[in-house]
């Protein structure tokens, strides 16, 4: 080519670029945060894998009104004090949508950055109510609430029509706030809460707890927390043959409970969100995440795809790319997603999430209890 | 009957764990009866007892063996070297160094060597709670079979005697040994011990010894009492033991036993006849009263101020 067409041809692509340039920035960013490294990177996996899947398909089926999405990931560490400063990188990235933070406490002090620079956030994963009690116009959640777990459990042990039941928690926010919402909900359903009571998280001896729930005579005990102490519950127990079946959120389902409790994990039931991956109409997407190389099985990976799905249909819903009008559009619509029908109230909250009641076995497998 | 059965079956929840404060007491109380420092890192050395005894557990099961006295005595010395060479690095490390400097210098390099060892196990173990093989199952039973039944395991009856033995041999050996005068001398008057020949560095050193040793015992014996281990259970434990010291009056040995019993027996009822939520509560308050009101503990002397 000679050297006056090469030229041309040059000043011709910079004037294209120029004006791709201005013309509305030409892609959306899409912020991902989550702890890639540290203890809980394996959910963050997940988030990740989500995300980037959702992001992959919907440019390949042409992006959002005509844009690309673009991915912008961050590594929180599930450390608050990281997540405020993955936050301020946000902001200085320009990015507008975030999906995360994976932590209820990453999310909470992130979220009041993004609220105030006018981001809007997706949290696939922080299940803590006070998220969203803050009157927070651009906080959303694509996973259900505490106080939501509490009254599935309370429903189903009302519904096995026991004599007695003990609840316990942990004493810490995730845990007692379960246990109370479970204790009022089998108040309410005319069952005798025969112990309600608090352990230290940490604590190793549950003898005299085991003695004391021996004693009450109860058929079911609740348990709110996480699974280092029910663990240790659930084998001092079994020592002391307790005759009560063990019931407890999706902070105690995972296999650690198993090289804890050993034998004694079987049968413990516990409330989980149910497997998406499952579902009939999410096979075509399970075979791309196996195609990939990657599980869709995991709690969080449908939830995080779900997360950048709603970003972008609220996009196209409100026809604009600014968060407020986004989060008008998604308050306002209903959604046909992979982990259901989502529809959100003033807070932010999905109106719904179903949680499924799993019996736990002691090779850390699991099977829905209807 | 129901109500006794009850109160017998929290009474014995209660001594299993008060004797095993007991033991680990043991270590807070000589080391401060003789160089008059309180050991923080004493905690993280039970702590190692227990991984230790645990991976020697699982390193016999993979060699086939089975056999419950030898495997449990096996990792009952696994421990009880591991710890006590642990207890003496501590001393030699951290201790001796600033040995004689003013008596807020040892206590931090005590807390830093706490930390240190709590992270250690961190990076080598992993921070995860690992479950402890069941190796002593079953036990007796009272009481009518259809209403409460007050039982005992074997492991709680393992766990008395063994402290029991324990408790006797070190004893007799602080009474009757050369090294236990030696240390007696040692704890009465350091200097005046050094000027009569008595090589106070290596006393020191085993005294060390001996308390690691004895929270290695106990490392063991809580570790399959509990059920499961993780890095930080240590510091817990080694609050309480250092309480069970203070109420029996520090510095004297049956005191640590007798603190560690009252203790155990003091959270068991609390947690059994009010709530659990109130243990930890009940037991720190009486280390503040009894601090308030007995300084010098239950069994303790009054501290003579050698001019």
């Amino acid at each position: 080519m000679s050297t006056p067409v090469k030229k041309l041809v040059t000043a011709i692509g910079t004037s294209i670029a120029v004006m791709g340039a201005g013309h509305a920035a030409a892609e959306i960013k899409i912020g991902i945060a989550g702890p890639m490294t540290g203890p809980v990177a394996q959910y963050g996996d997940m988030q990740f894998a989500g995300a980037r899947m959702a992001i992959e398909q919907i440019n390949a089926e042409g992006g959002v009104m005509g844009e690309k999405l673009v991915a912008v990931e961050y590594d929180d560490v599930c450390d608050p004090k990281q997540a405020v400063s993955v936050a301020n990188s946000m902001v200085n990235e320009g990015v507008r949508f975030v999906v995360g933070h994976l932590c209820s406490s990453s999310t909470q002090p992130a979220s009041d950055i993004y609220e105030d620079e006018g981001i809007l956030m997706i949290t696939p994963a922080s299940t803590s109510p006070a998220i969203t009690e803050r009157g927070y116009e651009l906080v959303f959640r694509t996973i259900g609430l505490d106080s939501m777990q509490g009254p599935v459990a309370a429903n189903y042990l009302i519904s096995q029509e026991p004599d007695r039941v003990a609840v316990v928690h942990d004493k810490q926010q995730y845990g007692e706030g379960i246990a109370t919402a479970v204790r009022d909900t089998l108040e309410e359903g005319g069952v005798e809460v025969a112990m309600f009571e608090g352990i230290t998280a940490g604590a190793k001896d549950f003898s005299s707890l085991v003695t004391k729930l021996r004693q009450a005579d109860v058929d079911y005990v609740y348990y709110g927390g996480y699974h280092p102490e029910l663990g240790l519950i659930l084998r001092q127990a079994q020592q002391a043959d307790l005759d009560a079946t063990f019931m407890g959120p999706e902070g105690v389902g995972n296999k650690d409970i198993n090289t804890i409790a050993g034998d004694a994990a079987e049968g413990l039931l516990v409330t989980l969100p149910p497997s998406f991956d499952e579902k009939a109409e999410n096979q075509a997407l399970v075979q791309a995440f196996e195609e990939k190389g990657e599980d869709p099985s995991g709690p969080f990976v449908l939830t995080s795809y779900t997360a950048v799905q709603l970003i972008a249909d609220g996009i196209e819903a409100a026809e604009s790319t600014d968060p407020f009008d986004v989060a008008e559009a998604l308050r306002e619509g209903t959604f046909q997603t992979p982990i259901g029908t989502v529809e959100y109230d003033s807070k932010g909250d999905m109106e719904s999430f179903e949680f499924v009641v799993y019996e736990w076995h002691s090779d850390g497998s699991k099977t829905p209890v209807n | 009957m129901q109500d006794l059965l009850y109160f017998i079956q929290q009474l014995i929840n209660g001594l299993t764990i008060g004797s095993t404060y007991a033991l680990i007491a043991i270590g807070y109380t000589m080391v401060y009866g003789i160089i008059g420092m309180i050991n923080f890192a004493h905690g993280e050395i039970y702590m190692i007892g227990a991984y230790t005894s645990l991976i020697a557990i699982t390193g016999l099961a993979a060699l086939g063996i089975a056999w419950l006295p030898l495997v449990l005595i096996v990792a009952l010395i696994c421990a009880m070297i591991v710890s006590s060479s642990m207890g003496w690095a501590v001393e030699r490390v951290a201790y001796r160094p600033v040995r004689g400097k003013h008596r807020l210098i040892p206590l931090i390099s005590a807390i830093g060597m706490s930390i240190f060892l709590q992270n250690y196990v961190h990076l080598a173990q992993g921070s995860r709670n690992i479950g402890f093989p069941d190796l002593i199952e079953g036990g007796f039973r009272f009481g009518a079979a259809d209403s409460f039944q007050t039982s005992i395991s074997y492991i709680q009856i393992t766990i008395f005697i063994t402290t029991l033995v324990c408790m006797t041999i070190l004893s007799l050996f602080i009474s009757r040994s050369r090294i236990g005068r030696a240390c007696r001398a040692v704890s009465q008057d350091l200097g005046m011990a050094n000027l009569l020949g008595i090589d106070t560095n290596r006393i020191i050193s085993a005294t060390f010894v001996i308390g690691a040793a004895l929270a290695a015992v106990a490392g063991l014996l809580l570790g399959m009492y509990y059920g499961s281990i993780d890095p930080l259970f240590g510091f817990i434990a080694g609050l309480k033991a250092f309480t069970a010291a203070v109420l029996g009056g520090i510095g004297s040995i049956p005191g640590a036993m007798l603190g560690g019993l009252i203790l155990g027996v003091a959270e068991s009822m609390t947690s059994g006849y009010l709530s659990g939520e109130y243990k930890d509560v009940v037991s720190f308050g009486l280390l503040i009263l009894i601090l308030l009101f007995k300084p010098t503990g239950l069994l303790g002397k009054p501290e003579v101020e050698k001019i």
